[in-house]
């Protein structure tokens, strides 16, 4: 086999690609290929149908000529082929739970909507492994599992809509990934579409394939390197016990503390999420979680395994979290006591949806040890823009999510909220750690990604979509920083 | 290939600090696969490092990188080789955060002094492949080395979270970061994790840290069957129980360990050797129930360890996958029994001896084969036992052999669909080849 010829490296710092929108003569000729092979009813181009999809969770916009909603690996591979053919960008897109615009099609073309690939191919409990569509949704492969005593360990917060091809172009994490992993960690092998129309299988059944791990390479890719088409995981047995605690504090740095002196004690619990006074008060409001309303802040924290090592664990918890001066501890009684402290934490982004017209999440990570520090910082930086902002996140990891409340009524507050949101992750890059942990760079953080990578390090990355996708048919204009801003800020 | 003298003039020339090696005693030390390099090359810091890269390129000149040389009988027979450069003097471990649970450690650094110095803070890497004492991280790193404890850790692409790395024209470029949780942009670090040095230099790590145990014992089973020591594999694996690492030893290896150790095993039947680790109350019951398994599929008692026989055991059981002819072959962990089978039957037709260590709980099996010298027996045995693998849906990598045999059988095995996109990776990314061909995956 001989190496492949490929055109010339695209120079440094010029990476917007050269698509216009389609004119209306070649958006028909399209549609009509696209008909012919999907059937008219797959084959959304009026600007009603559109809608729906020119946006995801993150604030920006864009509207697609044409969405597609195929059934089968060789119907994406059709479709991939037309649109290389006409040149028509071509962007994947699960439920659109992203928050970071990795499913806006930025110049338009093509969007691939996983909605009817959505099943669970195969499960062998015994070698432990799923085989699943893209289209699948995160919780549904779990509540297929719980029966068999098993389950599919990345938990995104969106997990009840999210899909898990939308999670392997991001990388998705959850409050349960502390112990176990993200999403790269528990994907094995991959079906792709590569950007020729070529259906080809990386990774596998097996681990330690021979050659690159290119399974690694594309998970968290953002969708700008192939189209995944199906996907080998890995189920894990569900654990014997499980711990659930809610711990008070009436101050932010005892939280943070309390954080720190866990992980610092040798311990990794499977989950330690953080919520503030503004998002506690907003989860009582919207749905009776029992979150204290006074509290500065309050820590979710998750023991589980052995029951004698849950046991063991959740007594040296307990005792960091008196240490650090928690008001209370409070560890639920039963399955529906926990379940109700968890829905809280899950539902918050939503139910801070009732207090704020708007917001605006980020997702910088920080060592663990500098969580006081940072946070801190942030409600500076907030208060300096006259911005509200309240903070619910991964704490375990490090990983922040703090929530800008605005109005895009007023007029600009949306730039005082990027410009907040850019200064946070400047500290967070600071500090040492990344803009993002588990949203994606996607058009959001694409001037960031320069905050923590030099211009050889953006290079060496670059050479990779080169590779495979040299005329950026795939989801262009993502991830790298560009010259200019191309999507429209959402207008409500 | 390009001006080999020129390059060593201005390698001396430019990095007087630099030692460029060229006796002839050296040089044959230093032979992979019976091909000597003509020099070697041991850069003292990163930036050094990245000069001999640049003026490799500038003058043509292909690299081998090599640690501590634990693992370079992994691969291909190279194209060619004209120098090897070493990393052993970048050592240092640049930072350990212990509160972060992570550090930050130069590529030449061994993995036992790195564990020594993880140890003094209670925290540990939880990588254990073989020869600790002298395998580098860049080394296993490159090499995607691995260990029983796999089982519980994952391996270097679950440990990883930034890498540090000299690219094919000198420049230094950074993937990942210190964080545990990133998403920034590709994540090369999966890339080069087991990429044999094709790609980039790996001159520094990060890694996500775990504290050391507060207890750790092993309980040794004999099984006359094969079967039945798989069964309980699965039945374990399907339970609640948190097994560290499950090793599944045949007749010979566990002959070979107990030679090793001078531990009594059985040396009739399968010997499975379960891993735990946490806290004495949690372990002694994951133990019991364990046994209790045990005995519904018909196992014999063995004797537990602990302590320094423990650690002895283990080293043993790690250095067991090192063999003069070592082949790691990978397959669903229901495939394992039958593949055994399949492996013992086909020697005792071909007159070949074999030694099988199992990462059970992985599915991952290392054959030893003997007499390793290259003829039609053997070859045919290697085909076989691949082709075995393949239907399990895996692979048959050997790992270690003499380079007449590698000159007879590609030691990777045939290439997949995805092999177009990696030759395209490597042509981007060492578009001169300055890093050594023919190692690698189909000849990369």
């Amino acid at each position: 086999m001989s190496i492949t010829e490929l055109p010339a490296t695209t120079a440094r710092g010029s990476v917007a690609p050269p698509f216009e929108r389609l004119s209306e003569e070649r958006k028909a000729s399209v549609v009509r290929e696209l008909s012919a092979l999907l059937g008219e009813r797959y084959v959304l181009h009026d600007p009603y149908d559109l809608m729906l999809y020119e946006y995801d969770a993150s604030i920006d916009r864009s509207r697609p000529d044409i969405v597609v909603l195929p059934s089968s690996t060789e119907e994406v591979a059709g479709i991939v082929k037309i649109a290389a053919r006409h040149r028509v960008p071509v962007v994947p897109r699960g439920a659109g739970t992203g928050l970071s615009g990795g499913a806006i099609p930025l110049y338009g073309g093509i969007v691939i909507a996983f909605a009817r690939m959505n099943r669970i191919l195969e499960v062998d409990y015994e070698n432990m492994r799923a085989v699943v569509q893209p289209g699948l949704v995160n919780l549904h492969l779990s509540n297929a599992l719980n029966p068999r005593g098993f389950y599919y360990v990345p938990d995104p917060s969106s997990q009840r809509s999210c899909t898990i091809g939308g999670n392997v172009g991001e990388n998705a994490g959850g409050p349960h990934t502390l112990l176990y992993g993200v999403t790269t960690n528990h994907v094995l092998g991959l079906e792709i579409v590569t950007s020729n129309g070529e259906v080809v299988e990386v990774g596998g059944w097996t681990p330690d394939r021979p050659g690159y791990d290119l399974t690694g390479l594309i998970t968290g890719s953002e969708g700008t390197l192939c189209v995944v088409t199906k996907i080998v995981t890995r189920i894990v047995h569900l654990p014997e016990e499980v711990k659930t605690m809610l711990a008070v504090f009436n101050s932010m740095d005892d939280a943070s503390n309390t954080v720190s002196e866990i992980i610092a004690s040798g311990m990794i619990p499977a989950a330690i999420e953080m919520m503030d006074q503004m998002i506690l008060q907003a989860v009582e409001a919207d749905m009776h979680a029992g979150y204290p309303l006074d509290a500065a802040a309050v820590l979710l924290l998750e023991a589980e395994g052995l029951r004698e090592e849950v046991k063991d664990q959740t007594e040296r918890i307990v005792a960091i979290c008196q240490h650090n001066h928690a008001r209370s501890v409070r560890i639920a009684a039963n399955e529906t006591e926990r379940q109700l402290l968890w829905a809280g934490r899950k539902n918050a982004f939503g139910a801070v949806g009732r207090i704020s017209p708007e917001f605006y999440v980020q997702d910088g990570v920080v060592p663990r040890t500098k969580l006081p520090y940072v946070l801190r910082r942030v409600s500076e930086i907030c208060a300096r823009y006259g911005l509200r902002v309240g903070n619910v996140f991964h704490a375990g990891d490090g990983n922040l999510h703090p929530l800008i409340l605005f109005d895009s009524q007023v007029p600009g507050e949306v730039e005082r909220v990027r410009q907040a949101g850019h200064e946070i992750l400047a500290v967070c890059a600071e500090v040492g750690g990344s803009i993002t942990g588990e949203h994606g760079v996607g058009v959001e953080k694409q001037e960031e990604m320069a905050l923590i990578f030099s211009p050889v390090d953006l290079r060496v990355m670059q050479q990779v979509r080169e590779a495979w996708n040299p005329e950026q048919l795939f989801n262009p204009g993502k991830l790298f920083p560009r010259p200019g801003r191309c999507a429209e800020v959402k207008q409500l | 290939m390009g001006d080999f003298a020129s390059f060593i003039a201005a390698l001396q020339e430019q990095l007087p600090q630099t030692a460029v090696l060229l006796d002839s005693a050296t040089l044959q030390r230093y032979a992979v696969d019976e091909m000597q390099p003509r020099a070697v090359i041991v850069p003292s810091s990163t930036d050094e490092t990245a000069q001999v890269v640049a003026l490799a390129h500038q003058y043509q000149v292909s690299l081998l990188p090599r640690g501590g040389g634990t693992h370079l009988g992994l691969g291909g027979v190279p194209k060619s080789l004209d120098a090897v450069i070493e990393l052993t003097r970048l050592s240092r471990l640049l930072e350990h955060e212990a509160a972060d649970l992570t550090c930050q450690a130069e590529a030449g650094i061994t993995l036992a002094a790195l564990q020594r110095q993880l140890a003094t803070r209670g925290q540990r890497l939880a990588l254990d492949p073989p020869h600790a004492e002298q395998a580098t991280i860049g080394g296993i790193l490159a090499t995607n080395a691995s260990g029983p404890r796999r089982l519980r850790y994952g391996t270097a692409r679950d440990l990883v979270i930034g890498l540090r790395t000299i690219q094919a024209d000198g420049e230094i470029a950074r993937s990942g970061g210190r964080v545990v949780k990133n998403v920034a942009g590709y994540d090369l670090n999966k890339l080069y994790i087991g990429s044999l040095g094709t790609l980039a230099i790996i001159v520094e790590a990060n890694f996500k840290l775990h504290p050391l145990p507060a207890a750790e014992r092993t309980l040794l089973l004999t099984f006359p069957a094969v079967t039945d020591a798989m069964r309980l594999v699965s039945a374990v694996l399907g339970s609640v129980l948190t097994p560290t690492a499950i090793e599944l030893l045949d007749g010979s290896a566990a002959r070979a360990i107990a030679t090793r150790t001078g531990l009594s095993l059985p040396a009739n039947g399968y010997t499975l050797a379960f891993d735990f680790e946490g806290s004495l109350s949690a372990i002694h019951r994951q133990m019991d129930e364990t046994r209790l398994l045990a005995r519904q599929h018909g196992a014999l008692m063995g004797e537990d360890l602990q302590g320094a026989e423990q650690e002895a055991f283990w080293e043993a059981v790690r250095a067991q996958t090192s063999g003069e002819l070592t082949c790691k072959a990978t397959m669903l962990i229901t495939s394992i029994a039958a593949y055994l089978q399949f492996a013992e039957q086909l020697c005792r037709r071909l007159n070949l001896e074999m030694a099988a260590v199992a990462h059970a709980g992985s599915g991952i099996v290392y054959l030893e084969l003997h007499p390793a010298e290259v003829s039609s027996e053997l070859l045919e045995a290697l085909r076989l036992l691949r082709q075995q693998a393949q239907e399990g849906k895996g692979s048959l990598v050997i790992e270690r052999a003499p380079t007449a045999l590698k000159r007879q059988i590609d030691v990777w095995g045939p290439v997949g669909s995805d092999f177009p996109l990696m030759q395209r990776i490597k042509q981007r990314f060492d578009p001169g080849g300055i890093f050594v061909k023919g190692r690698f995956v189909g000849g990369l």
